[in-house]
């Protein structure tokens, strides 16, 4: 599903701004119709999937590196710096971090899809931190890392050669949910008037489709395929991390 | 000490802790971001001052003031924590000379008349639907279930509400178009006015029930899964208990987690309900915020959010009691960390 999203983005070229009669139901010409400008909504469909996932993409690398970052030092550490480390991450925890989005979007005049990405990465680690920090501490028990340490090698060396490695999986995992996570906070904060300044989402998409009053006048196609879109998106990759969850967890599969 | 004592001090502590995190966050961002968004608005204050120069002067001397503009920043952080605690969120610009408290305690109960009501329908609905499935596991009944759960869980509100509405207010017209009641109707607890709200009610209750319900259900099951898994259960079939009582004891253990779940996605439910809100052009906090963003009402953005945020916080503490309260393991002092 994923892929067939992005292989369509080269599949149908077409430009972004090129007028047909505007607000035309689906047809032969249009496959999605268009919008209140004559815009063809199957081209804009396809960038704004595009351009979500991205942001998506971007936004969840940026949660992954500051949570394992702050749950790896954590959970390997110990002491008062898990103590402070922890702390932090309860208090991000707690403020509801869609909230904390919008407001930091609200402050910014232009918004670029990196900052946008920045914004909701910065907010949604905390529970990769905690899930890292938890995984550190029961792969710190374990024989090899005493090994190593034994052989004199400094923590750095060993996060990275020991502990790292041993994670890969459940990374994954969270950078998934994360991506599914971000496509969905994006279309948000676009929907209350916080998303990019310029270019085109899935968000956005459906933030003109809303401030024109596309539902109260019946225009279907305009507010229904990049919702639908949004959805098997999230709803692919969530399924996706369920599956790679029972694969990697012997208890769920044979419970 | 009394445990459960100690266990409060540690949660005020933590209030107090992420209350402080949140101010400096507030205070900080307006200040913090480059392109300095305070000094664009003062401009454009002062550009309108051919239309209404008295007006503006006010309104650009207030927000001096208010923001503390030329004061060092210690100074200003503590006149802002103080106007805070004094209840003062300061003047709104689009609105001049209303305050902002004022305006916004005139629309949060409509936000919270929406967002309590369905988040605590959703979070039974769910748990109930989420430990059905788990009973039923392997059987047709899961099958079909987790799917629904899953695609539910990812579904914005906002949509299902643009999708509801298009269903039930556009093709047939079941339910009212916009608002919150009629706008012929004077607002008073009379029984067709109570009628027409409900009336106006429904769909965005929906909207919100049908799209948080996924979330809990999938959580439920899991939990529901694994303590079915659990030593104590097959102790307890093997005592021959019958089926129903175990299942109570399942389902009480795997409500807990619940229960910090729900404290936790208040703030996620709050978010897509708001947006909810724009979709049925209801008055609502929603409304507030979108109109403070399209004027550039910063005195508005931040007393809004500072509300609301610490709405979240306090019923955060407040489920943690109860958490507490509920879990004999805490009432009892037996902490396991």
């Amino acid at each position: 599903m994923l892929m067939g999203i992005f292989g369509s983005v080269v599949y149908k070229v077409d430009p972004l701004d090129i007028a047909g009669s505007p607000e035309h139901p689906p047809s032969d010409r249009f496959p999605l119709g268009t919008d209140s400008w004559g815009r063809d909504l199957l081209a804009l469909l396809l960038t704004g999937t595009k351009s979500s996932i991205s942001i998506g993409v971007t936004a969840a690398l940026i949660a992954l590196a500051v949570g394992i970052v702050i749950g790896v030092i954590s959970g390997f550490k110990g002491g008062l710096t898990d103590s402070l480390l922890m702390m932090l991450t309860d208090v991000v925890l707690v403020l509801p971090s869609i909230l904390i989005m919008m407001l930091i979007a609200a402050y910014l005049r232009e918004r670029n899809p990196l900052f946008v990405s920045l914004i909701i990465g910065v907010t949604s680690w905390p529970w990769v931190a905690r899930a890292m920090r938890s995984q550190m501490l029961s792969l710190k028990a374990r024989e090899f890392v005493h090994m190593s340490r034994m052989a004199g090698l400094s923590d750095v060396k060993i996060i990275l050669e020991d502990l790292l490695p041993n994670m890969a999986s459940y990374t994954f995992m969270a950078f998934v949910l994360l991506l599914s996570g971000a496509m969905i906070a994006e279309a948000g904060l676009s929907m209350i008037g916080l998303g990019l300044t310029r270019g085109v989402s899935l968000g956005i998409i459906l933030y003109w489709a809303q401030i024109l009053e596309s539902v109260r006048r019946g225009l279907w196609w305009w507010f229904v395929p990049p919702g639908a879109c949004l959805v098997a998106l999230a709803a692919s990759l969530l399924l996706l991390s369920t599956a790679l969850d029972e694969y990697f967890s012997p208890r769920l599969k044979g419970g | 000490m009394n445990p459960f004592i100690r266990f409060l001090a540690r949660r005020i502590g933590f209030l107090v802790i992420t209350f402080l995190a949140f101010l400096i966050i507030i205070f900080a961002l307006p200040r913090a971001i480059p392109g300095n968004p305070l000094a664009a608005l003062l401009y454009q204050i002062i550009q309108q001052a051919q239309t209404n120069p008295d007006l503006v002067k006010a309104v650009h001397r207030r927000l001096m003031d208010e923001f503390g503009i030329g004061k060092p920043l210690h100074i200003q952080f503590s006149e802002f924590t103080s106007r805070l605690l004094r209840g003062d969120l300061g003047t709104s610009i689009a609105f001049y000379p209303r305050k902002v408290a004022d305006l916004v305690f005139v629309y949060l109960p409509w936000s919270l008349g929406l967002l309590i009501p369905a988040s605590i329908t959703s979070w039974v609905v769910g748990n109930l639907l989420g430990a059905l499935a788990a009973y039923k596991r392997k059987t047709a009944v899961d099958n079909a279930l987790l799917p629904v759960f899953l695609t539910l869980s990812m579904t914005p509100y906002y949509w299902l509400a643009m999708i509801l509405l298009y269903l039930f207010a556009v093709s047939s017209r079941i339910f009212p178009l916009s608002g919150a009641y009629s706008t012929l109707m004077i607002p008073r607890l009379s029984l067709p006015f109570i009628l027409d709200m409900l009336h106006h009610y429904i769909l965005p209750f929906l909207s919100i029930v049908i799209g948080a319900i996924g979330g809990w259900a999938i959580g439920m099951r899991a939990m529901v899964i694994y303590e079915l898994g659990a030593d104590y259960v097959s102790y307890a079939d093997s005592l021959g208990l019958p089926d129903s009582r175990v299942l109570r004891y399942v389902f009480r253990n795997s409500m807990l987690p619940q229960i910090t779940g729900l404290a936790l996605n208040l703030g996620l439910i709050l978010g897509g309900a708001l947006i909810t809100e724009l979709v049925f052009a209801r008055p609502g906090t929603g409304f507030l915020i979108f109109r403070a963003l399209t004027t550039l009402d910063y005195p508005m953005i931040q007393g809004t959010f500072i509300l609301l945020i610490s709405t979240l916080l306090l019923a955060n503490f407040i489920v943690d009691l109860v958490y507490a309260y509920i879990d004999p393991r805490i009432r009892t002092g037996y902490v396991g960390e």
